[in-house]
């Protein structure tokens, strides 16, 4: 081979990854279509189920919440109510949650202590809290399976598999530092479902740029046509603290009785 | 020393020496070198659980709590204002907000856990539900909403002494940190933000805490060392330049130092033992050691050269090495005994540690004394040291140790009742002796984290924890209402022990939320007399709290709880009171088969290693006594001579203790070690005295004053600049900044100085007045005879004695 032939071809082959690479972004749906595409899914006018809460602490002891929860759309508002059934010394105890479409306004919160036979309305959380001594937050509770479209700048980065499925790799960075601060996070990438759009999972980092946590959506099948995870585990990476979520008897078509999401819905129980 | 016709075994060895000098110079400087090539692999040990053995229980158990309720020595900015509203002024609030920002960005600095007015919510109890917002929200721009967010903390018991001043004058940010190792630069950071924020006229700034104040410590020691280091190698250079005027006599003594750290430091970094916070003082000792066995030789050599020029050089060089290796072996062994002593008392491990590698060092020293100098020496050419011209025409040194030694023996009764005196004095100070510690003490009082600290404590409830840990025996246990009014009234008991500011834990947590429950009523702050309702208050609180939120005050099975005690003082002897009084009433009025309550956290482990210091010191010092004496009475062939050796070290030990009862001195971690190190340098003056004093009395010739006349000048001589090169050595560190050190230097420096008159002054006039048969002198009727002959004034003075 002559010199300047095996040259060029030397070049061609460092720069051939190159070509590679950009081939393979331009195939890639951009990040703010793929989190529309996130949203745009069916998730049902209403549902019931039993969550099962597991929540460990670094040490590794447990604590076990059984508990039935129902949530049905009025209009665009959401409520949100949740019995617990176990342990016995917080059975009956119960917590309803309004959340409203309107961005400016805050949600309602109440929750019913059947040793004090009291109904007490809680301010509302910060989207950043967490939510009952889980390691989600408000916010991750209330978008479910969904994603906040205005709160992150969205960039698709790659593609991997999880668990055999084709993921889209989304790098979400909030739009604000102030956003960033209510969320509580400084950075999210998300494994996107390519086929079903579902985030299998995600990753988290504080405001300072540390590693935070880490939720898996797992066991992921149709319920009614509506594909529903059955299993969630968020992981903190810095409190070693870990929430475990399995729903069973997850149901989108038995009727939800608008009773229920109010405060005497909440001493009666369901 | 007698000369034999037949060589000796020292003589054999120190011809095979001088025979080899380029190979063991060789051999030595590669060793040396070798030793150094370990040093960079050092590791450091900063924290203040260092001192405390890894398996001891007082530590196990704290860390094993540390473990259960994530508890740490945090970093701490106070915000000040002595102003009329007090911190609650809209301008100060909004600095709180903006520190609290910043905080949360420093490296290391975990965000989550930063707990400032600007993080924390307040918890009220409205006619229909419980309202939690934070403090901030929104943040103060007017004097109306800062008085609002004072009414709030003044309404909220919790935060009270803990967060805000109880006087409403400090706020406090609190943060933790990710990784304690970092703490150094963690606190460094803290003060670029204080520095870099724009001052508000009346607002002061401070950093203190746990975590800044040991993060400091360990640079604010070894900037210290690292300056006061070379100073002391100059110093003793110098000190070696007055003493031979040499070229070699300077530059050989040095190079025994070097080889003295190599072999310690060397042997420390490749054994994997960090440097403490206390090994800093190491190098100078082992400087200050090093010179001591060279000076002694040289000084010989250079005596024995002037006064036989007939002699060849490699002569002088055996004859010397010959003459003086044993008494130099004999104090090298001693000294290493009292290293060692430190060592075996089994105390805190850097002060173990430390002995360990002084002694280390010391038989390097020793080493490179009795083979690496005759081999240098046998390198170069003889040349007479004007600064030594022998017994008989001494020099202004020799002339001054011989005056003092000459008073000491004509007045000998003097001298031992003026010894008397000042050991009747120090050991009266030795009674008045306080054992105390105090971490912040190691600052000096005008650097900015003393005044910090002080500050912080005398407003808020203090920054120092003790944690009481409460374990029942079942999960849940802890939801039990008996339970938890045991715990409060263990609070309130708690809060009687001095220096206590206030306590926090799950109870006043658990009021709280009761209250709040209840329309905010004041008679709700109590502890619900229903179990369950105590379960689903939990549950309410978790609906605005992190998981981990009560992570300091319960554990996860809610079996075992934690109260914190926040004390305003770090003072062994104040946190001694609170312990032994809590321990008193755990034991009479709150242990149970059922709920047990055990002590821990940072005062409770600094405690119980603080408490060590005495037995330590007092172990160790007696073992080196003791081990110390039988080595010299074994070397000496005889239990009374060893005991005379230590006579410099007794009028040495017992003075500083004066020194320390009288001046307030504490005996604390520095201190504490300077009895074991004291000993094992001052019985070398004792050794070099004893020693010589039986060899002129075996060997000499003429009366005890004229043996003597020729101890002063070269034995004597040879002490003084012994003397001079350790105290200017420890010296030094009187000038540094750091007041331990400071104290360490001034307590050796005065050991060293009554150490050299003991042996020049004491020693000789004891010897004079008790005649001991040990150091060689005669049977009365001989002497009388023979003294009578020589010296007939002396011979009186004898015979009136003896009646």
């Amino acid at each position: 081979m002559q010199p300047k032939m095996r040259h060029m071809l030397l070049v061609l082959s460092l720069l051939f990854p190159l070509f590679a690479c950009n081939a393979g972004a331009e195939a890639l749906p951009a990040g703010d279509e793929i989190a529309h595409r996130i949203n745009a899914r069916n998730e049902g006018e209403m549902v019931s189920r039993l969550v099962t809460m597991v929540m460990t602490d670094r040490g590794g002891t447990e604590r076990v919440r059984e508990t039935k929860s129902f949530r049905k759309y009025f209009g665009k508002e959401k409520r949100t109510v949740i019995f617990y059934l176990s342990p016995a010394n917080i059975k009956d105890t119960a917590f309803l949650t309004y959340d409203y479409p309107e961005t400016d306004r805050d949600d309602d919160q109440w929750l019913y202590i059947p040793a004090a036979r009291k109904v007490r309305r809680i301010s509302a959380s910060d989207r950043g809290d967490y939510f009952l001594g889980t390691d989600l937050t408000y916010e991750d509770i209330r978008k479910e399976a969904k994603v906040g479209v205005e709160d992150y700048s969205w960039k698709t980065f790659g593609e991997e598999t999880i668990d055999g499925h084709r993921c889209f790799l989304v790098e979400e960075i909030p739009v604000s530092d102030k956003t960033a601060k209510e969320l509580g996070y400084g950075k999210v990438q998300s494994w996107v479902d390519a086929e079903i759009w579902m985030v299998r999972q995600a990753k988290f980092w504080d405001v300072a740029g540390n590693p935070l946590k880490t939720t898996q959506f797992m066991d992921i099948k149709p319920i009614q046509d509506i594909w529903t995870s059955h299993r969630l585990i968020s992981e903190n990476h810095k409190t070693g603290h870990k929430t475990e979520f399995i729903f069973k008897d997850v149901d989108y078509s038995r009727n939800v009785k608008d009773e229920l999401f109010t405060e005497d819905g909440l001493r009666r129980g369901f | 020393m007698s000369q034999s016709t037949r060589p000796s075994k020292a003589e054999d060895f120190f011809s095979w020496v001088t025979g080899h000098p380029k190979t063991l110079v060789l051999v030595g400087v590669l060793l040396m070198l070798s030793a150094a090539a370990f040093i960079p692999g050092l590791t450091k040990d900063t924290s203040s659980d260092s001192f405390i053995a890894k398996d001891n229980p007082a530590r196990v158990y704290r860390d094993q709590m540390k473990e259960v309720f994530g508890l740490s020595d945090p970093f701490v900015i106070a915000i000040i204002n002595h102003g009329p509203t007090g911190v609650f002024h809209p301008e100060t609030l909004q600095l709180v907000q903006r520190l609290t920002d910043q905080v949360k960005k420093i490296p290391n600095v975990d965000p989550d856990r930063v707990v400032s007015l600007a993080t924390e919510s307040n918890i009220v109890g409205t006619a229909d539900g419980m309202l939690v917002s934070k403090f901030f929200d929104p943040l103060p721009t007017t004097q109306i909403q800062a008085d609002a967010i004072r009414a709030a903390i003044a309404d909220f018991p919790l935060y009270q002494g803990s967060l805000v001043a109880r006087d409403f004058t400090a706020t406090l940010i609190v943060a933790e940190i990710l990784d304690e190792m970092k703490s150094e630069t963690t606190y460094n950071a803290f003060m670029t933000l204080i520095k870099d924020t724009p001052q508000i006229p009346g607002v002061e700034l401070h950093v203190a805490g746990e975590g800044a104040i040991s993060g400091y410590l360990f640079n604010y020691i070894d900037q210290d060392a690292s300056r006061l280091n070379p100073i002391v190698g100059i110093v003793i250079t110098l000190v070696l330049c007055i003493a031979f005027r040499t070229l070699w006599g300077t530059l050989l003594p040095n190079v025994v130092v070097l080889a003295t750290v190599a072999a310690a430091f060397g042997t420390m970094a490749a054994g994997g033992v960090p440097f403490y916070v206390i090994t800093n003082g190491l190098a100078s000792i082992l400087i200050g050691m090093a010179v001591a066995e060279p000076i002694h030789v040289l000084t010989h050599y250079y005596g024995l050269g002037r006064a036989h020029p007939d002699l060849s050089h490699r002569d002088v060089i055996v004859r010397t090495m010959t003459e003086t290796w044993k008494p130099l072996t004999n104090t090298i062994l001693t000294t290493f005994v009292g290293f060692i002593s430190l060592y075996l008392s089994g105390g805190m491990p850097p002060m173990q540690y430390f002995g360990l590698f002084a002694a280390i060092g010391v038989m390097a020293a020793w080493l490179y004394g009795m083979v690496f100098i005759p081999a240098a020496l046998m390198l170069v050419t003889f040349k007479l040291s004007p600064a030594i011209r022998g017994e008989h025409t001494p020099d202004r040194y020799g002339r001054a140790v011989a005056a003092l030694g000459n008073f000491a023996i004509r007045r000998p009764r003097l001298i031992l009742a003026v010894t008397l005196i000042i050991s009747i004095i120090g050991g009266m100070g030795a009674f008045r002796l306080t054992i105390d510690e105090a971490t912040i003490e190691n600052f000096q009082r005008n650097e900015p984290i003393y005044y910090a600290d002080k500050a912080i404590n005398q407003v808020m409830d203090g920054t120092n924890y003790l944690d009481i840990v409460i374990e029942t025996q079942i999960k849940e246990g802890l939801f039990n209402p008996d339970y938890l009014q045991r715990i409060d009234a263990l609070q309130r008991f708690v809060e009687t022990l001095p220096g206590v500011g206030g306590t926090t834990s799950v109870v006043d947590y658990i009021k709280q939320m009761h209250r709040s429950i209840n329309e905010n009523r004041h008679e709700a702050y109590r502890i619900p007399d229903n179990r369950d309702l105590i379960a689903q208050l939990f549950l309410l609180y978790s609906a605005s709290g992190d998981p981990t939120d009560f992570e300091e005050e319960i554990d996860y099975d809610y079996r075992r709880a934690n109260i914190r005690a926040s004390i305003n003082t770090s003072y062994y002897t104040n946190n001694r009171i609170v312990i032994e009084k809590l321990d008193q009433y755990l034991a009479e009025h709150f242990n149970t088969s059922d709920m047990t309550a055990h002590l821990s956290g940072r005062v409770n482990v600094n405690h119980h290693w603080l408490k060590t210091i005495a037995t330590t010191h007092f172990v160790s010092e007696g073992l080196a006594l003791v081990i110390s004496w039988l080595m010299a009475a074994w070397l000496l062939r005889s239990l009374s001579a060893g005991l005379f050796t230590l006579v410099p070290v007794f009028a040495s030990v017992l003075l500083v203790y004066g020194v320390m009862g009288f001046s307030g001195i504490w005996l604390a971690v520095g201190t504490s070690m300077f009895a074991a190190i004291a000993t094992g340098l001052s019985i070398d003056f004792g050794v070099h005295t004893t020693q010589r004093i039986r060899d002129l009395m075996e060997s000499g010739t003429g009366t005890f004053e004229e043996r003597m006349s020729q101890l002063f000048p070269s034995t004597g001589r040879a002490l003084f600049f012994n003397f001079a090169a350790m105290s200017l050595g420890f010296g030094t560190l009187m000038i540094s900044v750091v007041p331990p050190l400071v104290r360490f230097g001034g307590l050796v420096t005065v050991a060293m100085t009554v150490s050299f008159l003991a042996s020049i002054m004491v020693m000789p006039a004891m010897a004079k007045l008790f005649r001991p048969r040990f150091l060689g002198f005669r049977t009365l009727p001989e002497e009388i005879q023979q003294e009578a002959h020589l010296e007939p004034a002396y011979s009186i003075s004898i015979v009136e004695e003896r009646k």
